[in-house]
């Protein structure tokens, strides 16, 4: 019987290996499909049967890619403006969470059950709702078409400060009393003590803001009308939707856009996983 | 007693510093949370137009009246509707199933985690662009489906039928968002004891067995977390439908409530009935996260 169980599990084993073999596969043919496609003329991505290799390179597409249809080179720009909004609001999602994360985790202060959960239920609340009436603050500021109007209502996020705390509540006491008989000052203890050593955590953030910003649309779609703001996820709706467009340049210009990120992924992989795995112990 | 009024002083003195550290972020959750949200949910009862002079009228719940009686909505809601439950369900069984496979493999877990989470890394715009060129009538998707259904030439009008354009987003986001629940199932998996599996096995459950009685039930809160989170990613889709409909493909069937309310505030300069829709979305995810949170509390109830 048990030795039935054990065969049982090892052909249960090798099927189910198989099976998730398989799947991968499946999952990465539309990744060899960009990265191929990217080099090759349109009509050959749209040849049957299609070629996974290309027969005839074509790397001008880059160049069409970064030069968008019209020549302009906007695309050039666009990029430098995603680097710009992303790499801004991880850093001030990072600094001002871990501030307010750590007000929150080692002070005592009337009322700061209250302030800590205010701040949670802004998770609830979904960037689709706000999103007009954000806009029409902006558009109030005179922040239209800036970089100020695209980073302001990301500078930070709940959930960075629920990470934050989480993660600063551990930090020994003993440390920050030690320091404060030396006469230490409360924001040089934060600066060089608390957010010195909150390094995975605050790596872990980082990448989600970076991340989620670079997938931004929504909001760049609202407030970046101009195109010399617009950063590379409406690039790249304007790009497709033009006449002419071709399928080959459009390729090149998501391979483009996925760079960073998969450079980010290969370096920093643990923090990537370990995104999803902070999230989960965090709503648990 | 000097003595205590400066321990007392200090207690003071570092509960001022905790304002301190907290400021920042009441001030911006005020602004970029608290205030808008009040404001969507008040404007929702006034026939407020973008870029008009005039200034907007309160006019009660006419804005809900016409919303609630309005085709396009409830169109809306039901594209929305369709398109959670068809990539809830499959991707909620393939996740599941591949990280059951997943721990159950001796070697080669991560490698399978990494390739499946691959598309992750992709923006959602990028994602929906591949799709948009291999689901051309020329393309890849044709191609396959054919060759593998052995019925050369037939067009299954991935992008412009409306049906299968539905169908089309849905493979979109179950292809970009497999991995990602999956490696949350592997860790929730991770966690449950192994002596329990052991115990079982020496009982002589199968493998099958072994998942629906024993890692099934015990998983229960990574089950719980990862449905109301495909749930309220499904509802703020955007990105796939928005670039599908900007090449062509027929709006109405993927006319999720987040395109809706842009078109509406963007488009249709409609900033009123735009609000009506949000509070609507807002309420629908409240729910949700409600329900999440009563379920959660009832398992440390129990355990």
């Amino acid at each position: 019987m048990r030795r039935g169980i054990r065969i049982l599990d090892r052909v249960g084993g090798v099927a189910g290996a198989a099976l998730v073999a398989a799947a991968c596969a499946v999952v990465i043919v539309p990744l060899v499909f960009m990265l191929g496609s990217s080099f090759m003329p349109a009509m050959d991505i749209m040849q049957m049967p299609y070629r996974w290799i290309p027969e005839t390179w074509k790397p001008a597409n880059y160049l069409r890619a970064l030069a968008g249809n019209d020549g302009q080179w906007m695309y050039l720009r666009n990029i430098l403006n995603s680097v710009i909004v992303s790499t801004t609001i991880a850093v001030t999602t990072v600094v001002l969470s871990s501030m307010v994360g750590y007000g929150l985790a080692k002070f005592r202060f009337r009322g700061r059950n209250a302030v800590f959960m205010a701040i949670m239920g802004t998770m609830m609340i979904p960037f689709e709702t706000v999103m007009i009436p954000l806009y029409l603050i902006i558009v109030k500021a005179g922040l239209q078409n800036s970089y100020a109007g695209l980073i302001l209502p990301f500078l930070m996020n709940a959930f960075g400060v629920f990470i934050m705390r989480q993660y600063l509540v551990t930090f020994p006491d003993e440390m920050l009393d030690a320091a404060r008989i030396d006469g230490c000052s409360e924001p040089r203890i934060f600066r060089d003590m608390v957010f010195r050593n909150s390094g995975p955590a605050a790596a872990t953030l980082a990448i989600l803001s970076f991340r989620q910003q670079w997938d931004n649309l929504l909001w760049p779609l609202l407030v970046a009308q101009e195109e010399k703001m617009k950063t590379i996820p409406a690039y790249i709706v304007k790009f497709t939707a033009e006449k002419h467009a071709d399928e080959g340049a459009m390729m090149a210009v998501a391979v483009i856009a996925s760079l960073p990120v998969f450079v980010l992924f290969f370096t920093l992989s643990k923090y990537f996983l370990g995104g999803s795995a902070v999230y989960q112990a965090g709503k648990e | 007693m000097k003595r205590r009024e400066s321990a007392s002083g200090l207690e003071r003195n570092r509960a001022r510093w905790g304002w301190v550290f907290v400021a920042p972020g009441l001030a911006f959750f005020s602004i970029f949370s608290f205030y808008p949200m009040l404001n969507a949910i008040w404007t929702s009862f006034f026939n407020k137009r973008l870029l008009s002079l005039k200034a907007p009228k309160f006019i009660g719940l006419q804005n809900y009246q016409r919303v609630l009686g309005s085709e396009e909505f409830w169109n809306s809601a039901r594209a929305t509707g369709v398109f959670t439950v068809g990539v809830f369900v499959p991707l909620f069984c393939l996740s599941l199933l591949f990280a059951a496979l997943i721990t159950s493999m001796r070697r080669g877990k991560r490698l399978a985690q990494a390739a499946l989470y691959s598309p992750a890394v992709l923006s959602s715009v990028v994602a929906a662009l591949i799709w948009l060129l291999m689901l051309d009538p020329r393309g890849l998707a044709n191609q396959a489906v054919n060759w593998i259904a052995m019925t050369p030439g037939i067009d299954h009008q991935w992008l412009s039928s409306a049906t299968m354009v539905q169908v089309s987003t849905m493979i979109v986001y179950v292809w970009k968002y497999l991995g990602y629940f999956t490696i949350l199932f592997v860790t929730g998996i991770g966690k449950i004891p192994d002596s329990v599996n052991e115990a079982a096995m020496i009982d002589g459950a199968g493998p099958v067995r072994r998942f629906f009685s024993i890692t099934l039930p015990l998983l229960r809160p990574t089950t719980v977390l990862v449905s109301v989170m495909i749930l309220i990613q499904c509802m703020k889709t955007f990105s796939t439908q928005y670039l599908f409909t900007q090449s062509g493909a027929p709006l109405a069937p993927i006319n999720v409530i987040t395109l809706n309310i842009y078109n509406t505030a963007m488009r249709d300069l409609n900033i009123g009935r735009a609000s009506v829709m949000s509070t609507i979305l807002f309420l629908f995810m409240l729910a949700l996260t409600w329900i999440q949170l009563r379920v959660s509390k009832g398992d440390e109830a129990e355990s």
